[in-house]
């Protein structure tokens, strides 16, 4: 018998409190473990998803919204901006790489992105050119031949099921253009994941308007210079045009991320308040059980038991809540943060890497520890001063 | 091999507890005490008389007012807290009348509870002794049953092996049978006697039982030995 088996064994004789108070010390640790993951797994999921491009040009509005729409797939769609404005770009000697972008409908809630070949090309400051991980890109079809051909983001094609030659559509009105997949994008962890790729001359023989109207809509061309130096003087130029912005990516993200730091500061004093109720949740707790067991202190007393080693009993039955409090609370919290991902997923959020293990969890499971130590230490300390004579006798 | 000293020797030992004003409430008054070791000494007396607060000081869970208490040639009321704790463990073994059993702990981790806190019996052997006590006091398929699962009986039969875990050389005992049905507590006794006899320990009962007084090597009166206690008050 141990010190410990004597504490295990006090925590197994009061099972249902001891139960109660793992679940709500692992509850608040979940609540802490999900919320950092998932604002850090947005914050990260930004990072990674964001572009390589360093103008986005497309309909006059909210610069953030044409980001997020373009770029992550988020918020409502943008108008559409005249196939023209690619071309202007295309022939502009300032731009290395223009890259035109056309959104439209969904398919099982995954978005369709028309676009071209170059989409998926490499080039000079890319970080990672997008990769098949089976078949083929669509083909650089003409307007008047449109293939029809699809490649599909990697959650796309897990969620839908789809491999390669499915044919597709979503709705009666599409029966007459289904879609045959071509390709399966290798997983990049950003919105490229969600998406489906079309060529542009499908997207506009599948849309009506354009059908009808004989025009070539797109949503925004992404734009890379040649040089650095002439992104000012690009932005500037396409904002004085009456009916199209560009918008510098990262400009938006910095925006974001510090509407980020609001939301995490406002977050961290609500985690502040939690850690202080699960330490008093853990104070009470042990307590009490010390207050009731001075009887069984005193008897342990008489048969020899210094009194470092019943306040070392006490914080070992303190720190062993806490520990598989806390235990409980780091695999709770992945569980909530990996639903709260799949959740935002679902909605149209952010990319979010929410299940990276770094120094969170050994920092938040230590600190578990320290505070179960901290809360057990007056009830530790009256366990210490319990008089042995006084307490003999039965209460 | 039985030391040729007393056990238990007790010098000029008062006790007394404060009251209001400053006036102080004397309960114990011992001029001399000693007890052979070896021995079964019973000492009777009233509730109140002091038999109890006797019975901690020798066992050093309390402090004397003025006066020394000398177990087996160790002066146990000039040691500091810690090591009177250490002394207690080994060499101290403690009857409680109402058995103190831990609630949570079965009746083996009960005895084994007691070899935790001294090192009179290496750890490998703690459960084989107190497996061993258990069975020698007829609760050899008892083990593993928590007290509320015990008769009074075997509760105090528990709490007496608990007191043997160490093998301590003195074992107190306070009211061993005052729990106990008339029945029962003959058999008890007469187990803890016998077991207590088999081992050499010194053993000192305090008790206003009847089936008790009998039972030892000698008899005492609590109101010859505190006979000046209460004067000073």
């Amino acid at each position: 018998m141990t010190l410990f088996t004597v504490a295990w064994r006090y925590l197994q004789g009061r099972f249902v409190t001891s139960v109660l108070t793992i679940v709500g010390v692992g509850l608040g640790v979940s609540l802490i473990i999900a919320t950092f993951l998932l604002t850090r797994g947005i914050r990260e999921g930004f990072i990674e998803g964001a572009t390589d491009y360093g103008l986005i040009v497309g309909a006059k509005g909210s610069p953030t919204q044409l980001v997020l729409n373009v770029i992550f797939r988020m918020d409502a769609p943008m108008p559409n901006i005249p196939f023209r404005a690619y071309e202007d770009l295309q022939h502009d000697p300032r731009v290395e790489v223009a890259v035109p972008v056309a959104m439209g409908d969904a398919y099982q809630g995954f978005r369709y992105v028309a676009t071209t070949d170059a989409y998926f090309a490499p080039f000079s400051g890319r970080r990672r050119a997008p990769a098949l991980s089976a078949g083929r890109f669509f083909r650089s079809d003409v307007p008047e031949q449109p293939t029809y051909e699809a490649v599909l983001g990697a959650d796309v094609a897990r969620r839908t099921g789809l491999k390669l030659e499915d044919r597709f559509f979503e709705g009666e009105e599409m029966a007459a253009y289904p879609l045959t997949v071509v390709g399966v994008l290798r997983a990049t962890g950003t919105a490229d994941d969600r998406a489906i790729f079309i060529s542009l001359a499908s997207y506009w023989e599948m849309n009506e308007l354009s059908r009808r109207a004989m025009v070539k809509p797109l949503t925004a061309v992404l734009i890379r210079p040649k040089r650095l130096s002439d992104l000012a003087a690009l932005h500037r130029g396409w904002n004085v045009a009456p009916d199209i912005q560009a918008a510098f990516p990262t400009a938006v993200l910095l925006n974001i991320f510090n509407l980020l730091s609001l939301v995490e500061d406002v977050l961290l004093v609500v985690l502040g308040a939690v850690v202080i109720v699960v330490g008093l949740y853990l104070f009470v707790t042990m307590y009490n059980a010390t207050f009731e067991r001075r009887r069984e202190i005193a008897t342990m007393r008489a048969l020899g038991a210094r009194r470092s080693t019943i306040l070392g009993i006490v914080l070992l039955e303190s720190c062993a809540l806490a520990t598989l409090g806390g235990l409980a609370g780091i695999l709770g919290g992945h569980g909530g943060a990996y639903l709260g991902a799949a959740l935002l997923a679902a909605r149209g959020g952010p990319p979010t890497h929410a299940l990276a293990v770094n120094a969170l969890q050994p920092v938040t499971f230590g600190a578990v520890i320290v505070l179960g130590a901290l809360a057990g230490l007056l009830p530790a300390v009256l366990a210490y001063r319990t008089e042995v004579a006084e307490n003999l006798a039965p209460l | 091999m039985i030391p040729a000293g007393p056990a238990v020797t007790l010098r000029g030992v008062r006790k007394s507890f404060p009251l209001a004003e400053g006036r102080q409430l004397q309960v114990l008054d011992v001029e001399h005490l000693e007890l052979a070791a070896a021995s079964c000494t019973v000492i009777q007396g009233r509730s109140g008389s002091g038999k109890t607060t006797l019975l901690n000081l020798i066992a050093g869970v309390s402090l004397p007012t003025a006066g020394a208490i000398v177990v087996r040639e160790t002066v146990i009321t000039t040691l500091p807290e810690p090591q009177r704790d250490r002394f207690r463990a080994e060499q101290i073994g403690y009857v409680f009348q109402t058995f103190n059993l831990l609630p949570a702990f079965s009746a083996l981790e009960n005895v084994m509870l007691a070899m935790l806190f001294g090192r009179a019996v290496p750890r490998r052997q703690q459960r084989a002794r107190a497996t061993a006590l258990l069975g020698r006091l007829g609760l050899g398929a008892r083990l593993a049953h928590k007290p509320a699962q015990l008769s009074r009986g075997e509760q105090q039969r528990v709490a007496i092996a608990r007191a043997l875990a160490n093998n301590p050389p003195l074992i107190l005992a306070d009211e061993p049978c005052a729990s106990l049905d008339a029945a029962t507590a003959r058999e008890v006794l007469a187990v803890f006697l016998a077991v207590c006899r088999e081992e050499g320990n010194t053993l000192l009962i305090v008790s206003h039982d009847e089936a008790v007084l009998g039972a030892g090597d000698r008899l005492l009166d609590m109101a010859e030995i505190n006979a000046r206690a209460g004067a000073g008050a």
